[in-house]
């Protein structure tokens, strides 16, 4: 590999440079928004209220993050020769040489252990022979910013961590950003005025609500939400993802409830800040496991004078991507950077299995939250109250989606335990969001549903070691994802702020560029594709990985079959309902005249973003998995996705592995293909018979599946289940606190205070008679003495020098007594 | 060896002679500017050279001049780690302890030249007369400081005392001026006489009045003579008070006290403040220099003379500050107060002289040796901190009376009643000092009362009687509280009366600023002490 030992060339000196550089173009690009923020949140104090200069600030500090995120990502490859595009040669290896050193046969074996041992220790002198560097190739550049603290050998600090991953991730976050922030500045044009009626709210008047505007402080929210969105992605430590972590969650709530004053506004901001939170705690929870047994948050190797520290991801993983499990499979030691066993005091480290498991799931519960899975997903839908391009933005291609990039660089710390759990989960969601997005009329929740379901896709791929599937998914989904939303917008603004999609219908003869550049992101998410051929828009390339890494999982581990069936007939139901939504939009008649007539196309402000996403929802897979895209992702690929693992623990499962031509999926890819065109096309083809043919009624099915009908309409029932299961709960437990509060509690207090009022009267009286007599009887005795002094000092010279005489002889006579004869 | 005989020694060319000339004079730099500073203001006048020139420039560039060179000679010494030197032929000496107080005295002077011009107490006219009799009686203190010679001791008090009469009735139309200055000339004469009358007894029966030789030709002339049935014993024994009654006149210890309220409430309270601190301070020098050289090494008939002196000094301390204090309580007039005040503080000052002595009569003691070497030292450091702190407190208090003064004229509490409403800068500084002079924490007075009673306390391992002197000294503190802080109640508590006269002050003018300065120092010793205590026990040092 030319990129071969990047990490090790800060301490060599050889290539200083590319990590300094890469460092400086992200600091810059993640730092922008803020200074913008900063700008923006200030605003009225230099500027007024009708001024749109705030959105172009915002737009330029992420612009110019865009620029530089590009620049860094071609100076990245210009630096490594684009090796990354090209098939590398280091996953064919491992491929084949982990195929007899799985950890089912490392672990199995009594002699598993020395072997490895011995197997370490001949690498480890093979590579002091070559260089001074003392582990094999790593292909991410790592460093720190700023040491917060440092408790003795545990350190907390601001890091940076930038690989392909890394780059991919900032651009395709910088550029959706810039769209975003540019479609806004049309969407949110309502907002600059001094008198803005909000018609959602109503006053007890029967009038409405009306406030200032609030442009400024959109952009403003949207800088900060910039921002805290790329430090998650640069961050070098989990400790830093948290912090970040916590501020896009932050800004994910202010926007929200952008709209305050409405109550379902601020209802679903505190709703989803508060089931945000309940994830966070297993995130916690998972920190805490590993800075006990790790002692350290950092991603990365660090190497510091002549001697390296092992990242968390070595520690767990060595050089060779395995588990050092001991025999008893209990317990995983942990290793250092030069692949021996970490040591401290001559023991070697260690952490318990379970332990590890339970960090893992910990670690995946904050991405549970944050990507909406089940069962925490139903915060995203409500979450659409926000204006919609945050809706865009942040709850759909951005921030819902770091909790599967969270996912994806914690990968090697999982066990195949949390992997199995982590595809459950994934499968689960796919399902039920997607079944749920059959019923919904409203347009925008339509969208939050099919998002879940594909964030749901995405973790079922993690958990299936489909790896590159996962993030290939996740960059493909939010092109698509984003023009979709931002299409959505465009509708919802060019009809005046109607969102119910029966109200609709034909638009497409009003708004082209809305309803053609939509159909393009439509075709794209339910993944069709030119039958014969492998050429379709992105979301088929990306669909198609998944589902490919879905079978050849469920070939080699029968009893998970349903991780395959899920995906694949919810690629069918995804088809359905996309194309449900664009032709009870676009086609057909008009349902709503009064909608239809009022309707208009958007101001190019709003359409150019929506072109250039189309083209690159369109195109941005092209060429699948052996396509630019997918390939700089795999490039980043943790050591041990690529090849099939087994594992023996309490889930015994096999990873497919999934790189080359004899890999597991590759075997399946064109099968797994096949059925998930044949199923979305049988979806889109439904749709096309409910809502353009109308041959069958939709409104029969309804009458006949009511029961169906109503539990999906009432989202699988999850919100009163909830209601039931916890809100009611807590009502009725505080309700006790109160009551005994006020009947227990407060009678204590209320007579410990009079108790103590009672105290204190006795004590003033006390303090008044005895100790201020006292007092005053010594300042009475004093003063009187005092003043009796006075009689000496009678004024006449004659006295006062007669004294001195006097004095001496009484003094004289003092001393003649006092000193012994 | 009279100022002609030198001159002629130093004419006739001995050049052993002339480079020893040289160097005293070299050393006694400070003075001479101080002394230069006068004739130069002095001329200007003639010349009138003082309309275009003011007089207190002469006056603040001499004294701050003058604390710069002894500034450099006390780097100096600490550069060179020279033993003490003894100037003009052993009539002064030179060693860390006389800087120290040649420093404190300038460095006063400084400060008390610049109140004198922001409350403008000598008109111009008056100006250089009054800088004059302010630098000679500093020039005299000077002496006292460094003086080795029972002669040199005479001079400095005297060329302190007789300005200092001058300055007391300096407000000539005031008719208790000039009384308090009368009474004062008077009473200081007569002091003036019992302490010279002393010195000619000491002399006599001793042969020398060289400081350093007192101890050894005690030692030879009482090695077989011993209790107070010996007339040469009695004769010494009076001699000692004697002269200790000069002592007690320029400390105003009970009962040679008399002089004091009267002359400090005739006075202006500028005076005031320069006599309660600088007279103080040089006159404890002194005592000190003299005590030490007399306890010598503290061996045979001299641990009795020390002991038995510190006790004495003890009793005299406890008196003084009851008295002090007692007296002080129902004053009405502020400057009475506050001489009641000094003579309290000079008592607890006395303690630290007083626990000296009574730790040098054992220092060659055996069992007492090792452990408490240091105690001497201590005791010093304890009376020299308090003096710095001193200097601030007081003359922040005798400042902020002259600038009240300087408004409503009056000096009366009563008249000082509310003043926090109209000039908050005043009162809080006041508060300050008045709680500094108490002693509360965390002010410098704490410390430095802290400091002294530590070493009475170490005393007490001595001689019982110390126990005694500290329960006084913590008894007074107390007392104390009641006068000082209904200053404090009376300025920042009370309402001002609808018809008393107003008092303006910009905190933002040089006066609020100079007071703000002065008590924030009071503030800063009580908060930062290492520096100056380390100062003041190498000063001590030098002693041992």
């Amino acid at each position: 590999m030319a990129n071969g030992s990047l990490t090790h060339t800060f301490s060599d000196g050889i290539m200083p440079e590319t990590g300094d550089i890469l460092m400086f173009l992200l600091t810059v690009a993640w730092l922008l928004p803020l200074a913008g923020f900063v700008v923006e949140v200030y605003w009225l104090c230099y500027s007024h209220r009708l001024n749109k200069g705030a959105a172009y600030v915002a737009v330029a500090c992420i612009g110019i993050g865009f620029l530089c995120s590009l620049t860094a990502l071609l100076y990245w490859g210009n630096a490594t020769k684009w090796a990354a595009l090209s098939e590398p040669e280091h996953h064919a290896h491992s491929a084949s040489h982990d195929a007899g050193h799985g950890e089912a046969g490392h672990s199995a074996e009594g002699h598993g252990e020395a072997r490895h041992e011995h197997d370490a220790h001949a690498e480890n002198a093979d590579d002091h022979s070559h260089s001074p560097t003392p582990a094999p190739a790593k292909k991410y550049y790592t460093g720190t910013y700023y040491e917060l603290a440092r408790f003795s050998g545990l350190r907390v600090s601001l890091d940076w961590y930038i690989d392909s991953l890394t780059l991919v991730m900032f651009t395709m976050v910088t550029f959706i950003a810039t769209c975003i922030h540019i479609f806004a500045i049309g969407y949110m044009h309502d907002e600059l005025t001094e008198e803005y009626e909000d018609h959602e709210v109503h006053l007890h008047n029967g009038g409405h609500f009306s406030r200032p505007g609030r442009f400024h402080r959109f952009f403003a929210y949207l800088s900060l939400f910039s921002f805290s969105m790329l430090g998650i992605v640069l961050s070098g430590n989990i400790f830093q993802v948290f912090i970040f972590w916590e501020l896009v969650g932050l800004s994910s709530y202010l926007l929200i409830g952008f709209y305050i004053e409405r109550k379902s506004a601020s209802t679903a901001a505190n709703k989803a800040f508060i089931m945000n939170r309940v994830g966070d705690f297993g995130f916690l929870i998972g920190m805490m496991i590993l800075w006990t047994s790790f002692g350290t948050f950092q991603f990365g190797d660090r190497t510091e004078g002549d001697h390296t520290h092992a990242g968390l991801f070595t520690m767990v993983r060595g050089q060779e991507g395995k588990l050092d499990v001991s025999e008893d499979g209990k317990e995983v030691y942990l290793q250092d950077a030069y692949g021996h066993r970490a040591e401290k005091n001559g023991k070697p480290l260690s952490i318990s299995y379970m332990l590890l498991v339970a960090a893992g799931l910990g670690v995946f519960a904050g991405s549970i939250g944050k990507s909406a899975q089940f069962p925490l997903q139903t915060w995203l839908p409500d979450a659409m109250e926000g204006p919609t391009p945050v809706s865009a933005l942040v709850h759909s291609a951005t921030m819902v989606a770091a909790g599967v990039y969270l996912a994806a660089r914690f990968y090697p710390v999982f066990t195949p335990e949390v992997l199995l759990g982590i595809a459950y989960i994934g499968c689960i969601t796919l399902f039920i969001a997607a079944t749920i997005a059959l019923v919904v009329t409203d347009i925008k929740r339509v969208l939050a549903y099919s998002t879940i379901s594909q964030l749901g896709y995405m973790m079922l791929a993690i958990g299936v070691a489909g790896w590159g599937a996962a993030l290939f998914h996740l960059v493909t989904h939010a092109f698509f994802k984003s023009l979709m939303f931002l299409c959505s917008g465009s509708v919802i603004a060019g009809c005046h702020h109607v969102q119910d999609m029966s109200r609709m219908g034909g638009l497409r003869h009003k708004m082209n560029i809305t309803a053609y550049t939509m159909l393009v992101g439509v075709i794209a998410i339910a993944g069709l594709a030119i039958p014969g051929t492998s050429i379709g828009l992105s979301g088929f390339y990306s669909k198609d990985a998944i589902v490919a890494s879905a079978l050849a999982y469920s070939e080699l581990n029968p009893g998970h079959i349903l991780l395959f069936i899920a995906p694949l007939v919810t690629a069918g139901i995804t088809s359905f309902y996309m194309f449900r939504l664009w032709f009870l939009t676009f086609a057909g008649t008009p349902r709503d005249k009064h909608v239809y007539e009022h309707c208009h196309e958007n101001p190019s402000i709003m359409t150019t973003p929506l072109l250039v996403l189309a083209v690159l929802a369109a195109g941005c897979a092209w060429g699948g998995e052996g396509g630019p895209l997918y390939r700089l992702i795999v490039d980043s690929e943790t050591v041990p996705a690529a090849a099939r693992v087994a594992s023996v623990g309490a889930a015994k499962v096999i990873l497919p592995s999934h790189d080359g031509h004899e890999s597991d999926v590759h075997h399946v890819h064109s099968t797994a293909g096949t059925l998930a065109l044949i199923s979305a096309i049988i979806g889109m083809s439904l749709a096309y018979l409910l809502y353009v043919k109308k041959t069958i009624d939709p409104n029969q099915i309804r009458q006949q599946f009511s029961g169906v009908y109503d539990f999906l309409v009432d989202k699988w029932r999850f919100d009163s289940l909830y209601e039931t299961m916890f809100v009611a709960p807590v009502h009725i437990v505080s309700a006790w606190c109160v009551s005994f509060d006020k009947g227990v509690l407060d009678p204590i207090l209320h007579s410990a205070a009079s108790l103590t009022v009672l105290t204190s009267k006795w004590d003033r009286a006390f303090d008044e008679t005895f100790v201020d007599g006292l007092v005053n009887l010594v300042g009475t005795v004093t003063y009187n003495v005092g003043n009796s002094l006075k009689v000496i000092q009678t004024g006449r010279l004659r006295q006062y020098v007669m004294w001195i005489a006097v004095g001496v002889i009484v003094l004289f006579g003092a001393l003649f007594t006092t000193i012994p004869k | 060896m009279d100022f002609e005989a030198l001159f002629k020694q130093f004419l006739s060319g001995d050049v052993a002679q002339q480079a020893s000339i040289l160097r005293s004079l070299v050393i006694f730099l400070p003075e001479l500017v101080l002394s230069g500073s006068i004739v130069l203001m002095l001329a200007a006048r003639l010349v009138s050279l003082d309309r275009i020139i003011p007089t207190h420039w002469f006056a603040l560039l001499g004294a701050m001049a003058s604390f710069v060179i002894v500034l450099f000679q006390f780097w100096q010494f600490g550069q060179a780690q020279t033993a003490p030197v003894e100037v003009f032929t052993g009539l002064a000496i030179h060693d860390e302890f006389s800087i120290f107080f040649r420093g404190f005295l300038t460095f006063f002077l400084v400060f008390v030249i610049a109140l004198t011009v922001l409350t403008g107490i000598p008109d111009d006219e008056d100006a250089p007369d009054f800088y004059s009799l302010l630098s000679g009686a500093v020039v005299g203190m000077m002496l006292m400081s460094s003086a080795n010679h029972l002669l040199m001791l005479f001079i400095g008090i005297e060329m302190a005392s007789v300005p200092s009469y001058a300055m007391t009735g300096f407000l000539k139309g005031k008719r208790r001026s000039s009384e308090a200055a009368l009474k004062f000339v008077v009473y200081g004469a007569g002091a003036a006489g019992v302490m010279l009358f002393g010195i000619s007894l000491l002399t006599g029966i001793l042969g020398t009045a060289q400081f350093s030789e007192l101890a050894p030709r005690f030692q030879a002339v009482f090695a077989n003579h011993a209790g107070m049935q010996d007339p040469a014993t009695r004769c010494v024994v009076l001699a000692l008070l004697m002269i200790t009654v000069g002592f007690a006149f320029k400390l105003s210890l009970v009962p040679f006290h008399f002089w004091c309220p009267d002359a400090f409430q005739g006075a202006p309270a500028e005076v005031g403040g320069f006599l309660s601190v600088g007279s103080k301070a040089a006159a404890f020098a002194l005592l000190v220099r003299l005590t030490t050289s007399l306890a010598g090494d503290g061996t045979g008939a001299l641990s009795q003379l020390s002991l038995s002196s510190g006790l004495a000094l003890g009793l005299i301390a406890i008196v003084t500050t009851t008295f002090g204090n007692l007296a002080a309580y129902s004053q009405k007039n502020i400057k009475r107060m506050l001489a009641y005040s000094t003579i309290a503080h000079a008592g607890y000052m006395l303690m630290a002289v007083s626990a000296l002595l009574v730790l040098q009569s054992v220092q060659s003691d055996l069992v007492f040796q090792g452990n408490h070497q240091q105690n001497g030292p201590r005791a010093m450091e304890g009376l020299l901190y308090y003096l710095c702190v001193y200097l601030f407190m007081n003359l922040g208090a005798f400042a902020i009376v002259a600038l009240i003064r300087n408004q409503t004229f009056s000096e009366e509490i009563d008249d000082y009643k509310g003043l926090a409403q109209q000039v908050p800068v005043l009162a809080i500084c006041m508060a300050i000092c008045m709680f500094s002079l108490v002693g509360i924490p965390p002010l410098g007075g704490f410390y430095g009362k802290a400091f002294i009673f530590a070493s009475v306390y170490e005393a007490t391992n001595v001689h019982w009687f110390m126990w005694v002197v500290l329960a006084t000294g913590g008894l007074n503190t107390v007392i104390s509280l009641f006068y000082y802080l209904r200053v404090a109640k009376t300025m920042c508590i009370d309402a001002r009366p609808a018809d008393a006269a107003p008092v303006t002050l910009a905190a933002s003018s040089s006066p609020a600023l100079y007071v703000m300065l002065v008590s924030g120092m009071v503030v800063f010793l009580g908060i930062i002490i290492d520096p100056l205590s380390k100062v003041a026990l190498h000063a001590a040092h030098a002693l041992f």
